[in-house]
């Protein structure tokens, strides 16, 4: 169809505007901006002073290397986890049985960005620091469960990802017609099975009291870790059922060039 | 017996719903790439382990037996999905090389430029042959059956000759304080770890030295056994995973 010159200002207007499907486009690229800028700091800052002050937790500079950037990460993370969570609740929408097929298209986008940015926060805190945890644990004797791979690991990446979890699931949960009538077990499993994660580190710290173990890895005390990230397949289903229900509402709409 | 597929329903998208729906397939693609770097490594990492960080693991025993039995896991899941679901047949290479993007980056930057290991000894197997191989097998096929039987055999058989070309020079002899050893084994002594030999000493249990040349082919087979059954319930727990339910409550 051709552009008529009455269009043209518009055209030209709106140029560079992300399409409207994608309009969350800015602040997905922005997440994945700021969390990249986040787990390199931690991880430039382990090389800066692990071997220097991380060896030995009864030596004063651990203390303040560490255990203060431990209690400062919990800090940021209790304001993180109040704000993001009650924003999405706070600001829920009431009327999504008047929802237009365009806008519930344009937030599926907006959780499956909510989804990604969750499993890029799943990729260092179950690939990265995870099995840099096994380096650190072969050339550092563990005196501590807080020793400098765990307090960025166990207490931050662990504690976030499933934050960001949370925010998908409560965002599905008060913006979307079909996740607010029911809940998504798909999607439920996915959130909570790698929160279980966060959960064996008291069964793993517990048996470190124990027994030593980093000669093998894969011993049975961390398999409780593994049997919550299999949970994450849970992502199949609900790419099945955003797939299902946005076939139908593309549908509904005119077909536009 | 032929069966006709009815193309009735089956137009494809054109002007914005095809942008649409090509937009939506790119967010999934980033979305299904840290998620399988994400979770696989995290499975293989905590179930193999050792046998992949570690060159003086990579014996003729437990490693070509460990590796594919737990490696087939997520391959065998996504598949279940991708191609009944979606008609893709790259399940399992898609996981695969997830793992081996993971393991890599954290090979160099967390066990080399962190600790110091030489990246030799801490080299990561690959089992991209046996994916190809195994998602090949589904498509071809379009079988459950077949694939468990051919694809899952083949991927646990396919494991040590396609891993020999990189590690077969560490298997070398060397004499060192008047014994022999592997260089490998070199390596292991050279670079010491905080638990060590206890592997070392397992390895050489039962008749290990009397079997020789054919430990690694048997630890190849019984793998191939397991491997079959493996992929077979990974199927299964794969679909129940992808179940499309919505609950009253939770």
């Amino acid at each position: 169809m051709a552009t008529t010159s009455e269009q043209l200002p518009l055209v030209v207007e709106n140029k560079n505007a992300e399409p409207w499907y994608i309009k969350d486009l800015p602040m997905y690229l922005k997440g994945f901006a700021m969390l990249t800028v986040i787990y390199i700091g931690l991880r430039l800052y382990q090389g800066a002073f692990a071997v220097a002050s991380g060896l030995d937790s009864s030596e004063p500079a651990f203390e303040q290397y560490w255990m203060q950037l431990f209690y400062v990460e919990l800090g940021i993370l209790a304001v993180f986890v109040t704000g993001v969570w009650g924003y999405l609740w706070l600001s829920r929408d009431r009327n999504l049985d008047k929802l237009e097929p365009k806008e519930e298209i344009s937030r599926y986008f907006t959780l499956t960005m909510w989804i990604s940015i969750y499993t890029f926060a799943v990729y260092w805190a179950g690939s990265y620091f995870a099995e840099q945890d096994n380096s650190w644990h072969q050339v550092a004797i563990r005196d501590t469960p807080f020793t400098a791979n765990h307090i960025i690991e166990f207490y931050f990446n662990f504690p976030l990802y499933v934050i960001l979890g949370g925010c998908a699931w409560l965002y599905a949960r008060t913006r979307l017609p079909l996740y607010a009538k029911g809940i998504s077990l798909p999607l439920t499993l996915a959130v909570f099975g790698p929160f279980m994660i966060l959960v064996s580190v008291g069964f793993n710290e517990w048996g470190h009291t124990f027994w030593f173990r980093e000669e093998f890895f894969a011993a049975p005390i961390h398999w409780g870790f593994v049997i919550g990230v299999w949970f994450a397949l849970g992502v199949g289903g609900i790419l099945l059922q955003g797939v299902t229900r946005l076939i139908e509402l593309l549908d509904e709409l005119e077909d536009a060039p | 017996m032929s069966v006709n597929i009815s193309n009735r329903s089956f137009r494809p998208y054109t002007g914005e719903k095809a942008r649409i729906t090509r937009a939506y397939d790119y967010l999934i693609l980033v979305l299904a790439l840290f998620l399988f770097i994400g979770s696989f490594h995290l499975h293989f990492a905590l179930t193999v382990g050792d046998w992949d960080f570690w060159v003086d693991w990579k014996d003729r025993q437990w490693w070509p037996l460990v590796t594919p039995l737990m490696g087939i896991t997520f391959p065998a899941a996504v598949q279940s999905v991708m191609w009944t679901k979606f008609r893709l047949p790259m399940g399992a290479t898609l996981c695969v090389a997830a793992l081996l993007i993971g393991t890599w980056i954290t090979r160099i930057f967390a066990y080399h430029y962190w600790n110091y290991f030489p990246i030799n000894m801490v080299l990561p197997a690959t089992m991209l042959p046996g994916a190809l191989v195994l998602d090949a097998i589904l498509m071809l096929s379009n079988s459950l059956t077949v694939t468990a039987v051919l694809g899952g055999a083949s991927f646990a058989l396919l494991f040590y000759p396609s891993n020999w070309p990189l590690f077969g020079m560490f298997h070398v002899p060397v004499e060192y304080g008047n014994g022999q050893l592997t260089v490998a084994d070199l390596f292991g002594f050279e670079y010491i770890r905080t638990g060590m030999p206890e592997y070392l000493r397992i390895i050489e249990r039962g008749t290990l030295r009397t079997y020789g040349q054919y430990a690694a082919p048997l630890a190849a087979f019984c793998s191939a056994l397991l491997c079959i059954l493996m992929y077979t319930l990974w199927w299964f727990i794969g679909k129940w995973f992808a179940t499309v339910r919505y609950l009253n409550k939770i």
